[in-house]
């Protein structure tokens, strides 16, 4: 996890699509927004789950890892940048590759565009804007330190879990107290699709 | 460069790196709650990067890239011996240049061969030879590729629909550049002499490997352009890269990130090239020869520099672009067989059957243990995500 990153608490979103509104004002992708924000169990549930880069720290960002065209470079702070516009040659292998389904891709342009933390802002100190504006603090910009002076006994993990392996990432969730010994489950393997239990 | 599954990290911009916010972001605090050894890490993970990184140092790649630089950069200097017709047609006021061109063969092959080394690139290009030889791809499609190499590579019509303006300045530096290496290489290796049997002309021959070819009066309108074909390049090439330069340092998408090494040098070099090389023409016509010196010596340093830079920045995209025609015959060849897979979960297109395989196999050879994965759609991952959060950590959110 990076000093001061990202914290996600999906137990705060309300999916007031703010955060959507703000990305897209983002110098380094203007008028696109790049963060998801999907509601998991649509019709039952108002459950709403903000999703940004995880900008992964072990294994090595697994979008940059798989890219054909070494087009997505990791600065020394950790932030897993979007696609070289030079280099990307639009193949979606990083689209298909993101664990938490992050990237997304122009066909037409050839290009992969994705969260970068808002570095034009982060790199000067300032919150991403998805951050600054999220009014339930769902999304939230700072170190451990901070967050824990605002919420008093929060506990946050970053290592997520698919089928066998293990992901760790720089930005960070809230997990609750007793789950913070557990890496975060990430869906895979996955149990059930459409009601039908797809376990073999 | 990166060894493959090594780390993707470039150096940060000085001023960056220089902002205090920036470099806090670099310290390790704790609070991620997971359990392992006394790095914070789980044993799993830890074999796993100790995997990687024994995978990271490929000395049989370094020295197969370094053998195929070798070679390349040999057979340059048989074909620029041979070409010149034993050096017969060779101008040694061009030497600094060819050597230049030699080096540049080295640097090219031997990162090249590193680079399609890397499991991603490997595969990609595998297959993308294997789509262009297969007789029955040819068969079913013959304008495929000729229309690809057109619109992708010559016209670049996906920089369109990043920016008009972009694409237009592209264009500009891509003609420029194309037209100035086809008339610089072959005239530095001693390829291409152009001889006037009366001694001062008008009447030129233009000879290739001592072959007469074109015969021209050097005061017609072809023989103005045969002389002045790299002023019309830089001509060219000047208002393009002088598009982007202002671009890098007004446009905020554009500023975010960059590199001076990285993205400016170039701009900066093709634009030293360019006016150098037009001021080498207007000290001939307009000073009597004035400077002459001191401006050719000025050029030539500029051209050794860029054509030795080419292999290592962004220049390198100029040898790796065209490969990726390759990956999209490959991609387009599945989607005539209606090779389409869909996702597993909402059943929407992810992308053809053969890309989704090849993608797994990269993912299984970087160790990339959820492969898996790839036949999910970026949306059903993130909601398959948010149900186990939802299911499984906080349950309903509370």
């Amino acid at each position: 996890m990076m000093g001061r990153t990202m914290f996600i608490d999906p137990g705060r979103c309300i999916g007031c699509q703010a955060c959507v509104s703000a990305c897209r004002e983002c110098d380094s992708h203007r008028g696109k927004s790049m963060i998801h924000l999907d509601y998991t169990d649509e019709g039952s549930s108002v459950a709403s789950l903000p999703t940004v880069c995880m900008h992964c720290e072990d294994p090595v960002a697994p979008c940059a890892e798989v890219c054909p065209a070494d087009a997505i470079l990791v600065t020394a702070d950790g932030v897993v940048q979007q696609a070289d516009t030079t280099r990307c040659i639009g193949c979606a292998n990083c689209v298909n590759a993101c664990p938490f389904g992050v990237p997304k891709i122009d066909l037409q342009a050839k290009l992969q565009l994705k969260c970068n933390l808002c570095y034009d802002r982060t790199a000067y100190g300032l919150a991403p804007m998805c951050a600054t504006v999220c009014p339930t603090g769902a999304l939230y910009y700072g170190t451990i330190e901070e967050l824990q002076a605002e919420r008093p006994g929060v506990q946050v993990a970053d290592t997520f879990v698919f089928g066998e392996s293990e992901v760790r990432t720089g930005v960070a969730m809230v997990v609750p107290a007793e789950r913070v010994q557990w890496p975060v489950p990430g869906g895979l393997p996955v149990v059930e699709i459409n009601g039908k239990d797809v376990r073999r | 460069m990166r060894p493959y599954g090594g780390r993707v990290t470039e150096p940060p911009e000085p001023a960056a790196a220089e902002q205090p916010e920036a470099g806090a972001r670099t310290g390790t605090t704790g609070g991620t709650g997971t359990t392992g050894g006394p790095d914070g890490r789980r044993p799993g993970r830890g074999a796993a990067a100790a995997a990687r990184a024994a995978r990271s140092l490929p000395q049989s790649v370094s020295g197969r890239a370094a053998l195929a630089g070798a070679v390349v950069s040999g057979l340059l200097i048989l074909a620029i011996v041979f070409g010149s017709r034993l050096l017969h047609d060779f101008d040694s006021a061009l030497l600094p240049y060819a050597v230049a061109t030699v080096f540049l063969a080295f640097g090219v092959a031997y990162r090249y061969t590193v680079w399609v080394s890397a499991p991603g690139a490997r595969r990609l290009f595998r297959n993308g030879w294997r789509s262009l030889f297969s007789a029955e791809n040819f068969r079913r499609t013959p304008t495929a590729l000729p229309k690809m190499i057109a619109t992708y590579l010559g016209f670049q019509k996906f920089l369109g629909a990043r920016s008009h303006a972009r694409w237009a300045a592209h264009q500009l530096i891509f003609w420029g550049c194309i037209l100035a290496a086809l008339i610089t290489f072959p005239l530095t290796w001693g390829w291409f002499t152009f001889t006037s049997d009366s001694g001062a002309g008008p009447g030129y021959a233009m000879r290739i490997w001592g072959i007469k070819v074109l015969g021209f009066d050097s005061l017609s309108f072809i023989g103005w352009v045969m002389f002045h074909g790299l002023d019309l390049a830089a001509v060219l090439v000047i208002p393009g890269a002088g598009y982007f330069l202002w671009r890098r340092m007004k446009d905020r998408g554009a500023i975010t990130g960059q590199r001076f090494a990285y993205d400016m040098v170039p701009l900066l070099a093709l634009i030293v090239i360019s006016v150098t090389g037009l001021l080498l023409t207007f000290s001939s016509i307009f000073l009597h020869g004035g400077g002459y010196e001191f401006l050719a010596v000025l050029h030539m340093v500029s051209v050794v520099f860029t054509l030795i830079y080419i292999p290592f920045g962004k220049f390198f995209h100029i040898v790796q672009r065209p490969a990726a025609v390759g990956m999209q015959l490959f991609k387009y060849t599945a989607r005539q067989d209606d090779e389409v897979f869909a996702c597993r979960r909402c059943e929407e297109p992810i992308d053809t059957g053969p890309y989704v395989e090849n993608l797994r196999g990269t993912m299984r050879d970087l160790e990339l243990g959820f492969d898996a994965w790839a036949e999910y759609c970026p949306r059903c991952k993130r909601v398959l995500r948010g149900n186990a959060y939802l299911t499984q950590v906080k349950k309903g959110f509370k």
